[in-house]
């Protein structure tokens, strides 16, 4: 046994046979087992087994490094099989062999957290990230491997390859962890018929740190916790001229926020004047009205990281409505050189198209103290 | 046929330097002292330069003859082509003439050697045994390892660490020509040791390594320090290419309209427009137009306040007039190392300041597809510092083209990119970030500080 007294990492394996199957044929029950079958009959191919294949054969040659403590079946085990996997742990037996429910991966969630693995490797979609996240929140970082359909959160590596490459640094001691954004159809708009994201909250997700190599002197070596808090730094010193802030959701706003030591709405949006707090958690109609009130007003916001909305998702209370009355000059967007690096597209779907046109195009990001970078907003074809 | 390269013979090397604080209106602000705040006097510089050197840096003589030794050496490369960019004219469809002066035939592939040599020579002169110096990812430091080496010197370098583990060819260069390489921080000086103990990881910095190499100067006997920029005397040595690009202008009959060079401290645009501007400040060709070239990711011209500021983050070296950033502003990891710097040559911006010199900024994006319509033209594949100024001449050259203008437009080709073929690769897969400097937030952020 070749150089294997070195630590054996536990990483926990789940997959999602069913995710995203449904959308391709245009089902959207979510009944475990007669789905499961309605959308064979219809002609859907399970695609996360695929995709979670690619990632654990890559991960092969890496085997004696850690050991995969998983499920039986389609939730894990064939295909560890399949790609020929000696050793690893079956915590949990599914009952039905062949498609499992939101409940299977909870229960198998708990065990993991039982175990205490180190970190856990899922195939799925925002359904499968958000199961996983109401059970280990910010306890042990989550990765997941992208099934191929509609995915907002940011805990998934681009294309399975990359998402072994992040677990192969990870073993390497490599990695580092950051919040990621857990997003997921909003289920009460969606039963009122309206499809929309939105955060549930932000899980840890392992990530590579950039050390971009420049040509000459200097590379960013920078942490994504330092870049946060030279991008609050900045905000600090420049929020003092008695405009209205509004503060748009997520953690690079909210680490301005703990910088004027005021506790920020995390998944929601705030309002700051002159470095106070003027009132929490607002929606679109408080907003507008304290507008009314004000001279001038900024906003404060920052891209949903992997899935790069800039408004319309997760930040619905900053309406097209509140945007025109600030004035699209005075909307600051701040995001850390990480985040970018890892999110290709920037989009705006404020529900105006003609505010949508206008916001498009080269802007200004701020990506730490007194730095800021040149990036293409596009508009949302998808 | 029109001529491709404008040659001069070796013994027109130029025999004197210009110095153009001769023709200036008024004098220049004194240098600061970093502790005291008084005007630096030629004792204090004593231990960090030699003396001849600090007599160049104070001195309002218009000429300074260049020591035979150091024009033998130039020899090796001097003088410089100047090249008529035929080429780059065809593709663009212009009417305008585009020339630029090849400096990236020097051993060392740039300008920094017509610096380095002299100063190599004057310490040597002054019975100086070793020189220290830093150098961000190795173009200066490789330049003073190769005028070291031809005068005996031994030569220390303090070299940023993560460019000296991740960039390890301009390191390979600089112990060719016989310089030890240190990693910064190193433990070698109080001021590494300090750093290293708070944190043993740290990848360094260049103002980390200034420090380092000036302690390094002061605390050794027979040692001195040497920097590659922004400080008159460089300024002055770099002259030696303006003076012989005039002659080679007037051998063909030409003035140029327009002049461009990168700026990073200032010292290769200084040294091929001085004796151009110097005609400007005697009233001659006022409508000549010499403008520095800088990355928006540090416009330091272009956004910068003229005002006293250290010339390093840690506030060890003189306090000068000039356009700054702020000691303290750390540039993003831009490919263009040598436009990373917080200001710029004192002298340089007082021209620029006064109205005698113009600033444009660029992205990097725009700046390598300049510089990629160049080597596919012209062949020379050129220094991403140097890239931002054939931004600045092809888009004049355009501009030309649209009006019908037949302008002739210069640019200072300081140098060339093989150790920097990683940014064109970067730039090719679009892995290139552009940055901006957020004038209009720091502005605000500033506006209510207290006034001291
Ligand atoms: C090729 C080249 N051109 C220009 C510069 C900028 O320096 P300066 O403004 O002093 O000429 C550098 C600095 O590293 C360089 O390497």
């Amino acid at each position: 046994m070749a150089g294997s007294s070195s630590y054996m990492y536990k990483i926990g394996f789940l997959v999602n046979p069913i995710a995203g199957m449904g959308g391709a044929v245009g089902l959207k029950g979510t009944d475990g087992k007669s789905y499961l079958e309605e959308a064979i009959k219809r002609g859907a191919i399970p695609l996360s087994p695929r995709k979670a294949k690619v990632t654990l054969q890559k991960l092969y040659e890496y085997r004696h490094d850690f050991t995969l403590l998983t499920c039986s079946g389609v939730m894990g085990e064939n295909i560890i099989k399949e790609v020929g996997y000696k050793k690893y742990t079956v915590l949990y037996h599914l009952e039905g062999p062949n498609y499992s429910t939101a409940e299977d991966t909870k229960k198998v969630c708990n065990l993991f957290l039982e175990f205490k693995v180190d970190f856990i490797l899922f195939c799925g979609g925002d359904g499968t990230a958000r199961d996983i996240f109401t059970v280990v929140r910010e306890e042990i970082p989550i990765l997941g491997i992208p099934a191929g359909v509609k995915m907002h959160s940011a805990v998934f590596g681009i294309t399975p390859k990359i998402s072994s490459e992040i677990v192969k640094m990870f073993l390497k001691g490599k990695t580092e962890t950051q919040e990621a954004e857990i997003m997921d159809t909003d289920e009460n708009l969606y039963r009122k018929g309206r499809l929309q994201t939105k955060i549930y909250g932000y899980a840890k997700t392992p990530y590579v740190p950039t050390l971009v190599q420049a040509g000459k002197s200097i590379f960013y070596n920078e942490s994504d916790s330092e870049s946060k808090e030279n991008i609050a730094q900045f905000a600090y010193e420049f929020m003092n001229d008695d405009s209205l802030y509004i503060l748009g959701a997520g953690t690079t706003i909210e680490a301005i926020a703990s910088k004027l030591k005021i506790k920020k709405t995390l998944l929601g949006v705030d309002l700051v004047k002159n470095r106070k707090l003027i009132m929490a958690d607002v929606n679109e109609k408080e907003i507008l009205d304290v507008l009314e009130k004000e001279k001038k007003a900024k906003i404060l916001i920052s891209p949903i990281g992997a899935q790069g909305f800039i408004f319309g998702r997760g930040n619905q209370q900053i309406s097209h409505q509140v945007i025109k009355k600030v004035g699209i000059d005075n909307i600051i967007i701040l995001a850390t050189p990480y985040k970018l690096s890892k999110t290709p597209i920037l989009l705006v779907d404020t529900g105006d198209e003609e505010l949508d046109k206008k916001l498009s195009g080269y802007q200004r990001i701020i990506t730490g103290y007194r730095i800021a970078q040149r990036h293409q907003i596009g508009l949302n074809t998808a | 046929m029109e001529q491709i390269k404008i040659l001069l013979d070796e013994n027109e090397i130029p025999k004197q330097w210009y110095n153009i604080q001769a023709d200036l209106p008024t004098p220049p602000k004194p240098y600061l002292h970093p502790a005291t705040k008084e005007p630096v006097k030629a004792e204090d510089m004593a231990p960090v330069f030699p003396m001849e050197l600090i007599k160049q840096e104070m001195s309002t003589e218009r000429w300074i003859p260049i020591p035979e030794e150091v024009r033998d050496v130039y020899r090796l490369w001097r003088p410089t082509p100047l090249y008529r960019a035929k080429r780059l004219e065809e593709k663009l469809n212009t009417p305008a003439k585009i020339y630029y002066k090849w400096e990236g035939v020097s051993p060392p592939g740039s300008h920094k050697p017509n610096t380095a040599v002299a100063q190599a020579y004057y310490n040597m002169k002054e019975g100086v045994e070793r020189l220290a110096t830093e150098t961000g990812a190795g173009q200066w430091g490789s330049a003073l390892a190769f005028g070291t080496c031809l005068f005996d010197l031994d030569c220390t370098i303090y070299m940023v660490k993560i460019s000296y583990e991740q960039k390890p060819y301009r390191r390979i260069l600089m112990e060719i020509w016989g310089a030890e390489v240190f990693p910064s921080p190193t433990k070698r000086t109080n001021v590494g040791k300090k750093i290293l103990e708070k944190d043993p990881e740290c990848t360094g910095s260049l103002g980390i390594a200034i420090s380092e190499a000036t302690e390094d100067a002061v605390t050794h006997e027979g040692t001195k320090y040497s920097l590659g920029s922004v400080l008159n005397h460089v300024l002055l040595h770099q002259t030696v290419e303006g003076l012989e690009l005039k002659k080679q202008f007037e051998q063909i009959d030409v003035y140029p309209d327009y002049m461009f060079g990168c700026v990073g401290g200032g010292s290769n645009f200084a040294g091929q427009c001085f004796p151009f501007v110097g005609d400007k400040l005697k009233g001659e060709n006022p409508d000549l137009q010499v403008i520095s070239c800088e990355p928006t990711a540090c416009p330091t011209l272009t956004k910068g306040i003229y005002a006293y500021d250290y010339g390093d983050t840690a506030m060890l070296q003189p306090i000068a007039l000039m356009y700054t950033l702020g000691h303290d502003f750390v540039p993003p990891p831009i490919h263009a190392g040598g436009l990373r710097y917080h200001g710029d040559a004192p002298l340089l911006c007082k021209l620029t300041y006064e109205g005698y010199m113009g600033a444009v900024a660029y992205h990097q994006n725009p700046v390598f597809e300049a510089a990629t319509l160049f080597a596919q033209t012209e062949g020379f594949v050129v220094a991403p510092e140097t890239a931002h100024c054939v931004k600045a001449a092809i888009d004049e050259a355009r501009r030309c083209k649209e009006t019908g203008e037949e302008k002739i437009i210069f640019f200072a080709n300081s140098g060339h990119g093989h150790f920097d073929l990683a940014a064109y690769d970067a730039y090719h897969n679009g892995k290139l970030v552009d940055y901006e400097y957020p004038i209009d937030l720091v502005k605000q952020s500033l506006e209510k500080l207290p006034k001291i």
